[in-house]
């Protein structure tokens, strides 16, 4: 039997609470201090909250109605980077500390570890996404990206190519994978078949492009760290176009496409989530309201748009109406 | 079926048997061996046994890290074990984020950084 605990009940102040938000207006929730929240994620009916406890190796869990929070333990070691809804409802972990993909059943609560292979090593475990065939693909920071197959167990790792640097992974409504190589300045598409990844230079040199999202077109939006830009890939016709973000010196951490096809990114520098409009090549910053919020990543489900404040330990959320 | 053929045809990826070595790729995604790297994440890791914390000439550490070294905190076996075990309860505001893994992993990396001098 896999244990679990509730780990802090923590009711929110009651004024974040009672009031619904306003549309476009960030809320917060406390989550418990320490824990360094790194990636998040909505289920689908947007009862529960997910995020990774990267210090102290947890799978974090909100309820959004009340504020109450539970941490799952993932195992001895655990540190946890990323986590995402999988197909079956459950939550898919990339647990750097394990070295190992994690599952944890959304109604038991039990906790399933697949490890890397042993002859690869430690490779710094980042980020996932599924594909359209059940399969779920990784990157490993330190130079290599995965898959796992949950239904028959076969993991397979592959060497990067250009090595150190792969980071965001995402798949596109047509079921192709894409991950973005922070310290090798590019994107890459994966043969789904084959394993072999296509790399796709964005046209600013040493961009550092860290994250990747597909819009509704399966267009790779890019936010790139080191440049401050966002930009946008099409693969039908190779197209490029990129933006950079407003203010000094910006430091795009993260994209997310919502449903609507806006674009959501996160910028260090500002300190804020920041929202572009495509349609009107627009921004709109949401500055947090506590200094160093650090958003390292976004996801969201129709209306909503989650980040997670690790700077701060709290989730934000931004209800949109757009 | 070519794909499945190339798919076995692929070389596994290469990793080192030693250790250290093997540990030392947790650390490799932000962290060199090099002593004059100012263009990673994270400063080079030669020679850090005996060094003053945030003692990297030109290297933009984090206010957390440079103050630790100011008020005197030096990389030795002990610090960097606690160091790697929970980077925030040595030097709160770090940017270095937990990587987690097991004891036995932590001491191989630190006595193998104590080679690469």
């Amino acid at each position: 039997m896999k244990r679990f605990w509730i780990a802090l009940a923590i009711p929110v102040a009651a004024c974040s609470l009672s009031l619904p938000a306003t549309a476009q207006t960030p809320q917060y929730y406390d989550l418990p201090p320490g824990g360094r929240a790194h990636d998040v994620a909505v289920t689908a009916d947007g009862k529960e909250v997910w995020w990774t406890v990267q210090r102290g190796g947890g799978h974090g869990i909100l309820n959004p109605e009340t504020g109450e929070t539970t941490i799952i333990p993932l195992g001895e070691g655990s540190a946890p980077h990323g986590v995402i809804v999988g197909p079956d409802g459950n939550a898919w972990i990339t647990d750097g500390g394990q070295n190992a993909i994690v599952r944890v059943d959304r109604q038991t609560r039990a906790v399933k570890v697949w490890p890397l292979p042993e002859e690869t090593g430690p490779i710094n475990m980042n980020t996932a996404t599924f594909d359209h065939r059940g399969r779920i693909w990784f990157t490993g920071q330190t130079g290599f990206y995965g898959r796992l197959d949950p239904a028959t167990d076969d993991m397979r790792v592959w060497a990067a190519p250009r090595g150190r640097g792969p980071y965001g992974i995402t798949t596109t409504p047509s079921g192709d994978v894409w991950y973005a190589s922070l310290a090798g300045s590019h994107i890459a598409r994966v043969d789904l078949d084959t394993g072999e990844a296509t790399i796709v230079e964005p046209p600013t040199p040493n961009q550092g492009a860290r994250r990747v999202w597909s819009d509704s077109q399966g267009r790779i939006w890019v936010s790139e760290w080191n440049s401050g830009n966002v930009s946008v890939h099409d693969p039908r016709d190779g197209s490029w176009q990129t933006w950079r973000l407003p203010g000094e010196s910006p430091r795009a951490y993260s994209v997310y496409v919502d449903e609507t096809d806006t674009v959501w990114l996160t910028d260090f520098t500002a300190n804020a989530i920041v929202r572009f409009d495509p349609r009107t090549e627009t921004f709109e910053s949401f500055p947090s309201n506590r200094p160093r919020a650090e958003v390292r990543q976004m996801l969201g489900r129709p209306g909503e748009v989650w980040g997670a404040e690790s700077g701060t330990d709290r989730l934000v959320v931004i209800r949109h109406d757009d | 079926m070519w794909w499945l053929l190339m798919a076995l045809l692929s070389p596994a990826p290469q990793t080192p048997t030693d250790p250290g070595a093997r540990a030392f790729q947790r650390c490799a995604a932000c962290h060199s061996l090099r002593t004059d790297d100012l263009e990673n994440p994270a400063p080079g890791l030669r020679g850090v046994i005996g060094r003053r914390a945030a003692a990297v000439d030109g290297f933009a550490y984090s206010d957390a890290m440079a103050t630790a070294g100011r008020r005197g905190l030096v990389w030795n076996e002990a610090t960097l074990a606690r160091f790697l075990a929970d980077p925030e309860a040595v030097v709160p505001g770090t940017t270095m984020p937990s990587q987690g893994g097991t004891a036995a992993e932590r001491a191989a990396v630190v006595a193998w950084l104590r080679q690469r001098r």
